[in-house]
């Protein structure tokens, strides 16, 4: 690595005007960027990281302006410079992958070649050529128009087109957070790569601390615009300084806590920017604060900003712990259910014939790939879709319609709120629909156990936070005292702080009430978390399922096994899945997971693999499964 | 794609073959007996019933269009009551003047339009948006007969720029060898879709601009001009090319109001004096033409976005 510095930023201030409104989202960045060199730029949503890399690359939107400090690229003033002389040619940006990324109406091998005819002033057929060798690196040898790619592919393309100029900065913002664990594997090995090879300097901006801790050489941690600490990434996590670097990390779910341990929780969310106070940001949630912290702003010291540094290891504090709820008889009975969706003249194979149990007070995890349809068993099991065949069962009694017993918990609770109605509307209405009486003393326990203030009765969803929304569609959901409980998602649009409060919540409130819950996730760490038993999906088939000790612990699929080793966690073993699955559309024949899995013989082409049990509850369906049966 | 066009095609001769019917019909409502018309109101009962037996009108109406539709598919409209002339041959002479009228005013509409309403999309809120989205309103409030004596008061009595009536040239080509006489036809005919397609495109400019799409190409350190031109142009204009498309027939009742404004010798002028004369074979004639219009211009704006867009899955 080559020691001299790249890119220098000194005391970054930025500000956004917006009518009335004046929010200063970057205060007083400062860090440095070495040749060769990769900069994890971690925070929250509202902590000022992505608007510190849109800065840097003179891109700040309507009403920013920078207001204080330097930008440098290898000695050069970049805030004087005209940003598009440098931009995409000097510093390149890849954003995360979202469907409008790329412009629909454009060939990708275009869309690559733009930047070199631009910069290089390449001829068409040049530049072209150049693109499709780019293209062809980053691996994507299909040409074509945006919408015929996968999300992971999409993103390779934005990769090609960021560095198709050769740049020596690359700014990578949340670059997998719309992919799958095992497709972001594979983009960020990309990404080292080729910031290895061509001797790149990168900027990583994520949430994801594992992300963070594999790939970068240098973290900045941020909140509410201000650098809390900025270290080498090892002392970031063995050493951490700042308080609320501490608490980020130690509300993380990981694949190694101990499940009956409640999650470390930040109280309370993050400052609103537009109304600054004086003393640290952090202070309001701190439990260390003192009245210094209120009223005076901690400098940074070059490693952290705070009054009360963490030094040595913190006793962890007094978490509380739950009582492992009893489990009673069988409650929800799914039995070989298949749902197909017909589009045009294909039909794609969302669900093919699933069948589990979940016993009264128990929660049961689905995890899997997205498009493996697990959101579609989801709508199935609340009767909010019909299946083609097989039956759902709840108390002996098929679900053909939605129930009370049966609620649903939404992912982005934001968009499944009606914007129009204020939050003790849409608690009322449920129970209005199933005329239950006494509406305002329910709707006010309800509110009391979902940890809600009275006040947010009379507001609208706009107006409340993320963690609050998801508050509101977990008492919605409870509001008719349902017994099973589907939670699709249920904190995957929540920051980790506010993550942590609800997945607390979530297992409090089942525990109290006996609830029986379904949950959904493609976080592993969040199934492992809430879930007594776990159900691995795969095109629409179950490959495991088993109690959350064995299938995490002792994992028998090989689906299952290469999901845990991509997770990025430190110190895990084991071959990673790679790749994408194939489309629902036309899975492949006998074992659907053949055609990723190391271990496929022509048996697995041949012949579809059972599900047996190996001990207990634990069964597998896999011809040679990773762990041994008791019986064989 | 083929496949697709061909499959709208049979779809679309089915809806003409309904608009056809639908029209003849209600025409038979309203008058049953050409004979009192042709004749005019001074010939006896017997000699009116006489030419109704004649020409076949005195047989049941279903029949009447039967033989209607057969005449139709040999590309016989009927013959003008009036004008002792066949109704195709007349569409023929005036058709041309007519389209290429629709045509300037659609260009000229589409050219002042597209690039106005991505103007107000970039400089949101700022005064050019504001003015321009005023001046939308109101001449889209304005009735196109009122635009045009006021057009005529200002340009052609007062300042004497243009006449005041439209070229007399029989060519269809009178919009580009007298663009003097055509200017205020033209504008006339094209306020009334500026104010439309503008507000249009404006929406569909912001809808774009709010896209990751366009934050990447400023991230190539493409230039805000190319980044306009090269990105959100396409994108920006799908939805008009719908709207533009189902405008195709209200351009042509909108040339009803020019033609005779401005005296312009084309289809509309011929349509308003028929309707006068209770002309119906020509009615009938015209009132199919809208129909023809209205699925070629949906067809056509389809097709167009299907091949502009290759997200748009072409099924069956």
């Amino acid at each position: 690595m080559d020691s001299r510095k790249n890119l220098t930023v000194h005391g970054l201030s930025v500000e956004i005007r917006r009518g009335d409104r004046l929010v200063r989202p970057v205060a007083d960045v400062t860090f440095e960027l070495g040749r060769g060199e990769t900069l994890g730029i971690v925070g929250e949503t509202g902590s000022g990281k992505s608007m510190t890399g849109l800065a840097v690359m003179g891109m700040l939107p309507a009403g920013g302006r920078v207001t204080g400090g330097s930008i440098e690229l290898g000695g050069r003033d970049l805030l004087t410079a005209d940003p598009r002389r440098y931009r995409g040619r000097e510093i390149a940006m890849v954003f995360q992958d979202s469907l409008t990324s790329l412009n629909p109406t454009k060939r990708i091998v275009d869309q690559v070649a733009e930047p070199v005819r631009l910069h290089r002033g390449a001829s068409r057929r040049a530049a072209r050529d150049r693109a499709r060798e780019m293209l062809a690196r980053v691996g994507v040898r299909r040409d074509g128009y945006p919408h015929q790619l996968s999300g992971g592919q999409r993103q390779r393309v934005m990769i090609a087109m960021a560095l198709v100029c050769e740049p020596e900065v690359v700014i990578a913002d949340e670059p997998t957070t719309a992919l799958d664990v095992t497709v972001q594997a594979e983009i960020l090995d990309l990404l080292d790569e080729l910031r290895a090879q061509r001797g790149l300097s990168m900027i990583l901006i994520t949430h994801d601390m594992g992300v963070i801790a594999q790939r970068a050489d240098r973290v900045a941690v941020m909140y509410a615009g201000r650098l809390a600490e900025s270290a080498p990434t090892a002392e970031i996590f063995e050493r951490t300084r700042h308080r609320y670097t501490r608490a980020l990390l130690s509300s993380i779910p990981t694949l190694a806590q101990d499940r009956g341990e409640e999650l470390f929780s930040i109280p309370g969310s993050p400052p609103d920017l537009a109304r600054p106070e004086p003393g640290c940001p952090f202070a309001p949630r701190c439990d260390a604060a003192s009245d210094r912290c209120r009223a005076e702003l901690p400098p940074f010291t070059g490693t952290f900003a705070c009054w009360h540094p963490v030094d040595g290891p913190v006793a962890s504090a007094d978490r509380g712990r739950f009582q492992r709820g009893e489990t009673g008889e069988t409650l929800l009975r799914v039995v070989d259910l298949v749902r197909e969706h017909p589009t045009g003249r294909r039909t794609v194979k969302a669900v093919s014939g699933i069948s589990f149990e979940v016993a009264a007070g128990e929660t049961f995890g689905l995890v899997g790939e997205s498009g493996c349809g697990k959101s579609s068993l989801g709508r199935l099991l609340v009767g909010l879709d019909r299946p083609d065949r097989g039956e759902i069962v709840f108390a002996g009694e098929r679900v053909t319609r939605p129930r009370r017993a049966v609620q649903m918990m939404f992912q982005d609770s934001g968009a499944a709120l009606d914007p129009r109605m204020r939050i003790g509307r849409i608690l009322r209405e449920p129970l209005a629909i199933h005329d239950v009486g006494d509406r305002r003393e329910r709707v006010r326990r309800l509110l009391d156990d979902v940890g809600l203030p009275e006040s947010v009765l009379d507001r609208y969803p706009y107006e409340l936070s993320g963690g609050q929304r998801q508050r509101v569609g977990l008492a919605r959901a409870l509001a008719l005292d349902p017994r099973v409980l589907v939670a699709d998602e249920p904190v995957s649009a929540l920051d980790v702080s506010i993550r942590s409060q609800v997945l607390n919540l979530m297992r409090r409130v089942q525990a109290e009430r006996g609830l029986s819950a379904v949950v959904i996730s493609h976080d592993l760490a969040v199934v492992r978390y809430l879930a007594d038993r776990v159900g691995v999906m795969y095109l629409g088939k179950l490959v495991e399922t088993g109690t959350t000790e064995e299938v995490f612990g002792a994992p028998a699929h090989p689906y299952t096994a290469g999901l845990l080793a991509a997770v990025p966690e430190g110190g895990r073993t084991g071959t990673p899945v790679r790749g994408e699955p194939p489309s629902p559309v036309d899975p492949p024949s006998g074992c659907r997971f053949r055609t990723r899995c190391a271990l496929a013989t022509d048996k697995c082409a041949q012949v579809e693999p059972p599900m047996t049990s190996l001990t207990g509850g634990h069964q597998v369906a896999c011809h040679y499964p990773l762990q041994e049966g008791r019986d064989g | 794609m083929a496949r697709y066009v061909l499959n709208r095609l049979v779809v679309s001769a089915l809806v003409l073959l309904g608009i056809s019917a639908v029209v003849f019909f209600m025409l038979h409502l309203v008058s049953d007996s050409p004979g009192r018309i042709v004749l005019g109101q001074r010939v006896s009962p017997e000699a009116v019933a006489a030419f109704d037996h004649q020409h076949g009108f005195d047989r049941p109406v279903v029949v009447q269009y039967l033989d209607y539709l057969e005449r139709l598919l040999h590309g016989d409209l009927g013959r003008s009551y009036k004008l002792n002339e066949n109704v195709s041959t007349l569409i023929a002479q005036n058709a041309g003047r007519s389209a290429m009228l629709s045509l300037a005013g659609l260009v000229v509409a589409l050219a002042v339009a597209v690039p106005l309403g991505i103007l107000q999309a970039v400089r949101r809120n700022g005064l050019i948006d504001r003015t321009a989205t005023a001046v939308s309103y109101m001449l889209y409030a304005t009735p196109s007969f009122l635009l045009g004596l006021a057009l005529i008061a200002v340009f052609s009595q007062q300042l004497e720029l243009f006449p005041a009536e439209a070229s007399q040239s029989h060519s269809p080509w009178a919009v580009l060898t007298d663009p003097r006489a055509m200017a205020l036809p033209v504008i006339t005919l094209a306020a009334g879709s500026v104010a439309v397609f503008a507000q249009y495109q404006r929406s569909s400019a912001l809808d774009q601009l709010g896209q990751d799409y366009i934050r990447v190409a400023r991230a190539k350190g493409l230039p805000e001009r190319l980044v306009l031109t090269r990105h959100l142009l396409r994108n920006a204009c799908m939805p008009l090319i719908t709207l533009v498309g189902t405008l195709v027939p209200t351009l042509l009742a909108g040339n009803v109001i020019v033609e005779s404004l401005f005296n312009y010798p084309g289809l509309g002028l011929l349509f308003l004096n028929s309707l006068q004369r209770e002309d119906y074979p020509l009615l009938l004639a015209y009132t199919l033409m809208g129909g023809l219009l209205t699925v070629v211009g949906n067809l056509l704006a389809d097709v167009l976005v299907a091949a502009a867009d290759r997200r748009i899955e072409v099924r069956r």
